[in-house]
Order: C-alpha cells, then sequence, then structure tokens
C-alpha cells in the first residue's frame, strides 16, 4: 500500500480517538486490514496516537475525565477489530502484569485507564477487578509470574492496604515492578510504600499512560 | 475574654459574628482510633449501633477538644436505604470504611423507596443523632452530611457511566441527578430536623480533576442551588480536589460556607470571593494527621490560617488511625493562632 494510504487511515484511527467516535474507530480499523495496514501499526501510529493528542487536550483542560473515558471506548473500539490480527512477530514482548483496585476501594475508572494502556502496549493483563482482597493481589502474581502488579485506590482510607501488597510481593519476589495509582497516592506515599511508580488521579493516570505509551512507540520505532 | 461553650461559637462563626477563637471542627466524620479503642470496639462495629456511633462523635471531641460531633461516618447509608446492600468488612484489621457492594446498571433501574429514611441503617443514624442530641447537653454543634446529587448518584451507578453520559445522553443524566436532588434535599432536611446544627452538602466527586467548569455551571450547580434553597441554615458548600476554576460558582449556589481541599489555592479563592465569605479548608487530614512528623504540624495548621481560612478543615473525612500527638498539635495550634480574626469572622 502506498504511504500516503496508510498515513490516511492511521489519522482516521487517530482522529475518531479524539472525536471519541467509536463506529469511526471500528470504521478505520477494518479498512487497516482490508488494506494491509500492520494491526500492531494502526494500534501504535493511530490509535495510540490518537490518546497522545488527548493527553495534551487533557493537559490544556480543554477535555476532562468524560471526555478521556469516552476517548478510550472509541480506542478500545478499534483495538478490539485490530487485536486479533497483531502478527507475533510486530510485538514486542512485554510481559504480563496483575492490576486492580484493593479492598475496601469500589472506584476503578483509574485502574481501568491504565489496564488500557498495558492493553495497548501489549501487555498479557491479569485484571483481579476491584475491591480484591490484599492477598489475592500476591497470589495472582506467584501464579502468573507477573513482572508489574498495578494497584489504585482512590481512597486514604484504603491506601495502606497496598503497603502490606507490597511488602508481600517484594518478601517473595523482590524483582517485582510495583505500580500504584489513586487520588490519594503522592510521589511520597509511593517511595514511603517502596513502590516503583504511581500516578495520583485517572487524568494523571491518563498521563502517564500517554507517556508510557509514547515510549513504547519510540521503541517500537526504533 | 469571654469564653463561649464550642456549639457557641460555632453558631456565631455561622453568622460571621464576633468569637473567642476559631474552633475546631469540620464537615466530614473526625471519628478518631483513640476513641474507638477507649470504648472497647472495633471500627466495623461503630457504624452499626447508633450508641457507638454516638458515643464515638463524642469521646473523639471530649479526648482532643473538637468543637463539633459529626455523624455518620460513611458513604453508604442512604445507598444501603435505597437497597443497593452494605460491605462493613469486618473480618479486615485494617480500617476500611464501608463501600457499596454493588451498583444499579441503568439509569431507568434506579428506584427510590417511598419509606427509604426507614430503611437500613437510617433509623441507627436517626437515633445517633438523638443520643448526641440528649447526651452532651448542648456542648458540642452537632454536625451533618450528605453527598452532594451527582456524588451520591456515582454511589448507586457506575462512576464511568454518569460521567459519559454527561457528554451521550444528557438528558436522561439531567433527569436523574434531579431524582438525586430530591434525595438529597429529603436526608439533609431529616437531619436538620434532627437537631444538626450545620449541615454539608458533599458533592465531592465533581472538581475540575473530573468535570470542566462549563459542565459544572450546566450539571451541578443549578441542583445545588435547589438543595441550599431547601435547607436551612447554617449550610456549607464542600466540594474536594480542584477547585478555583469554580469557587466562584460555588459562591453562588446559596451556602453560608464554602469548604475546599488542599488541592485548592486558598488565597486565590480568597481574592475571586472576596473577605465577607466563610472560607473552610485545607489541609491534606491524612498527611498531616497520619504520617507527617508532629513537629511539621503546626506549619501546615498555621498556613492554612495566614492564606485566609475562617476554620481550618481538613480537606476529608479524617482516617481514624491518626496519630494522638498530631492531632494535639493540630487543635493546638487552631487555638494559638486562631484568637486573631479571620477575614469574614472578628473576635471578642
Amino acid at each position: 500500500m502506498d504511504s500516503a494510504r496508510r498515513e490516511e487511515i492511521l489519522k482516521g484511527l487517530s482522529d475518531a480517538v479524539v472525536e471519541y467516535e467509536e463506529d469511526a474507530a471500528r470504521e478505520w480499523a477494518q479498512k487497516a486490514l482490508d488494506e494491509g495496514v500492520d494491526a500492531f501499526d494502526a494500534i501504535m501510529n493511530g490509535l495510540a496516537a490518537g490518546m497522545e493528542i488527548v493527553g495534551d487536550l487533557y493537559d490544556r483542560q480543554e477535555y476532562f475525565v468524560p471526555e478521556l473515558l469516552m476517548c478510550a471506548d472509541a480506542l478500545y473500539a478499534g483495538m478490539d477489530i485490530l487485536k486479533p490480527h497483531i502478527k507475533k512477530e510486530s510485538v514486542p514482548q512485554r510481559g504480563q502484569v496483575v492490576i486492580g483496585t484493593v479492598q475496601g476501594d469500589v472506584h476503578d475508572i483509574g485502574k481501568n485507564i491504565i489496564k488500557l494502556m498495558f492493553d495497548v502496549g501489549g501487555f498479557t493483563v491479569h485484571d483481579l477487578g476491584r475491591d480484591v482482597p490484599l492477598e489475592n493481589f500476591v497470589q495472582e502474581q506467584l501464579r502468573t509470574d507477573s513482572e508489574i502488579v498495578a494497584m489504585s485506590a482512590m481512597m486514604t482510607t484504603t491506601m495502606m492496604g497496598m503497603k502490606k501488597v507490597i511488602e508481600m510481593i517484594k518478601a517473595k519476589n523482590p524483582n517485582v515492578a510495583i505500580m500504584l495509582g489513586g487520588a490519594p497516592v503522592t510521589k511520597d506515599v509511593a517511595d514511603l510504600f517502596g513502590a516503583d511508580g504511581y500516578a495520583e488521579s485517572a487524568g494523571n493516570a491518563v498521563q502517564e499512560a500517554i507517556k508510557m505509551i509514547s515510549r513504547l512507540r519510540e521503541m517500537h520505532k526504533e | 475574654m469571654a469564653t463561649m461553650t464550642p456549639r457557641e461559637r460555632i453558631q456565631k462563626l455561622f453568622k460571621k459574628e464576633p468569637i473567642d477563637t476559631m474552633p475546631v471542627f469540620s464537615g466530614q466524620g473526625m471519628v478518631t482510633i483513640q476513641a474507638i479503642q477507649k470504648m472497647g470496639i472495633r471500627f466495623p462495629q461503630v457504624h452499626t449501633k447508633a450508641e457507638y456511633l454516638a458515643e464515638s462523635a463524642i469521646t473523639s471531641a471530649e479526648l482532643f477538644g473538637f468543637d463539633a460531633v459529626i455523624i455518620p461516618y460513611d458513604m453508604c447509608t442512604v445507598p444501603e436505604a435505597l437497597g443497593r446492600g452494605v460491605s462493613l468488612y469486618e473480618a479486615s484489621e485494617d480500617i476500611l470504611y464501608p463501600t457499596v457492594p454493588s451498583k444499579w446498571e441503568k439509569l431507568e433501574d434506579v428506584e427510590i423507596p417511598p419509606d427509604f429514611l426507614q430503611r437500613g441503617r437510617m433509623p441507627i443514624v436517626d437515633e445517633a443523632f438523638r443520643i448526641l442530641k440528649s447526651k452532651q447537653n448542648g456542648k458540642y454543634a452537632i454536625g451533618a452530611w450528605v453527598l452532594g446529587p451527582f456524588t451520591m448518584a456515582g454511589q448507586v451507578i457506575e462512576l464511568d457511566l454518569l460521567l459519559k453520559g454527561v457528554k451521550k445522553d444528557k438528558e436522561r443524566v439531567v433527569a436523574f441527578l434531579d431524582k438525586m436532588t430530591d434525595l438529597v434535599i429529603k436526608v439533609a432536611q431529616h437531619y436538620q430536623e434532627l437537631g444538626a446544627d450545620y449541615i454539608s452538602i458533599r458533592d465531592m466527586g465533581t472538581g475540575t480533576d473530573l468535570l470542566s467548569p462549563r459542565m459544572w455551571q450546566s450539571l451541578i450547580m443549578p441542583n445545588l442551588v435547589k438543595i441550599f434553597k431547601a435547607l436551612k441554615p447554617p449550610r456549607v458548600n464542600h466540594i474536594c480536589g480542584s477547585t478555583n476554576l469554580i469557587i466562584e460558582m460555588m459562591n453562588e449556589c446559596g451556602a453560608e460556607a464554602l469548604s475546599v481541599d488542599h488541592k485548592n489555592d486558598m488565597a486565590e479563592s480568597r481574592k475571586k470571593v472576596g473577605n465577607d465569605v466563610l472560607i473552610f479548608g485545607d489541609f491534606d487530614a491524612y498527611a498531616t494527621l497520619n504520617q507527617m512528623d508532629v513537629s511539621k504540624v503546626e506549619g501546615v495548621i498555621k498556613g492554612c490560617i495566614d492564606k485566609g481560612a475562617d476554620a481550618v478543615w481538613p480537606g476529608c473525612d479524617i482516617w481514624p488511625d491518626v496519630k494522638k500527638e498530631n492531632v494535639e498539635a493540630y487543635v493546638a495550634t487552631i487555638h494559638k493562632y486562631g484568637k486573631i480574626p479571620s477575614p469574614a469572622v472578628g473576635r471578642l
């Protein structure tokens, strides 16, 4: 296919995400497949590229969380079509992640957005859901031998649970990377708990997620 | 200098009449683990009996010198009364606030039982208000709070459905929030009838971290205006998270006082709304009372006074497992620096 048409399709995917048009995302994803654009290329340089623009709009306070959620839906709509067609050789092996919100917390918007980042990036995601008993994180990490455990808590009242999980996991496997998210989580808390990364809100999670997607996209280009 | 009872101090503060010193209180839960331990119970139990609720509030106030007793502590009493159940985490060794175990999947599924005020733990909360009224002889002000319509909606419906709905399905979401508004009014009026001396409406999930100022104006503000119109003073409009972009609109909702958390630049808010408006805030409760070295607490609390708080309020419920010495420092600092007038309230 000529590069102008590839660019056009990638832009169509990106625009669909930015304009939160789920139907358009599906249509452009189908066009990508029909016309021979590599599925992983379409995800990373179409859908994920759109999400980068969304991140800028959020930074500039043009978009807020409702828009972010709808953009994420559009991204998933496109990805559902593209994902089954990803060629194994075009995706670097990223590894596995265990994700969930800790016991006592039933809010999972931030968690779901971070999950999206891992999905886009080609990780295998083990989503434990929300209000997850602490020991389940440890068990799931051991069962799957995941490299990353990502936990979210929206309230200070549930945040302390994260510290326990980190201690339990690090005692068994010090190499597991721990990511924390949620409104009460600050850099100080992440440091204090021995976490390797953090995001303090759903919006911030998006920014972190987009930064990570950008890095993955850079790596993909190299 | 004339001295006042804690209740008189708070009542006068709300009327912007001169007081002896700044009261130590909040519009959110102030129950402490020290009070719970003194009573010989565990945190999950405190939500289940009127006597526990009332006694833990009074004991917390007595132990530390708070000016108010505030109930209830958890945000599930109303959703539970609507039939959504409650998770109390009775087996957990940690302090976990109750949560709503399941939510309605569609807006049209939400039904408000006409007798919801008599369901779930609502009668327990009622009885706790009665005990507070009779037991402490009018010494402390009795504070009550109700979640605002949007935040209440998020307790009974998936929040992402609601957030996306405000863009995709605005008409139905507006109608649903209207229903939630009537619910909030019923609960808040009920607490006022039971003798609450002040009431805080906490639509905490509506800061500009989540919603745009434009959306706040069209979707949140009209409901808050309706609520404050239906309630007797004194009323507090509390929103946490980023609020600097909406502080002027918050001020137009009709409450006597605005409450914000540490994400608000209070000096800037003060400039925007002027010195005649009561502003409460804005320290990070968990960082200040649970985590920080005690030597730093005075600086944080004094900072709130210096920035123009008429009362130094935590931005959220106090997380019960506080460090005793930090709470003592918080109270002592307010007593030490609260003797000079605040922007909206003079001193005797």
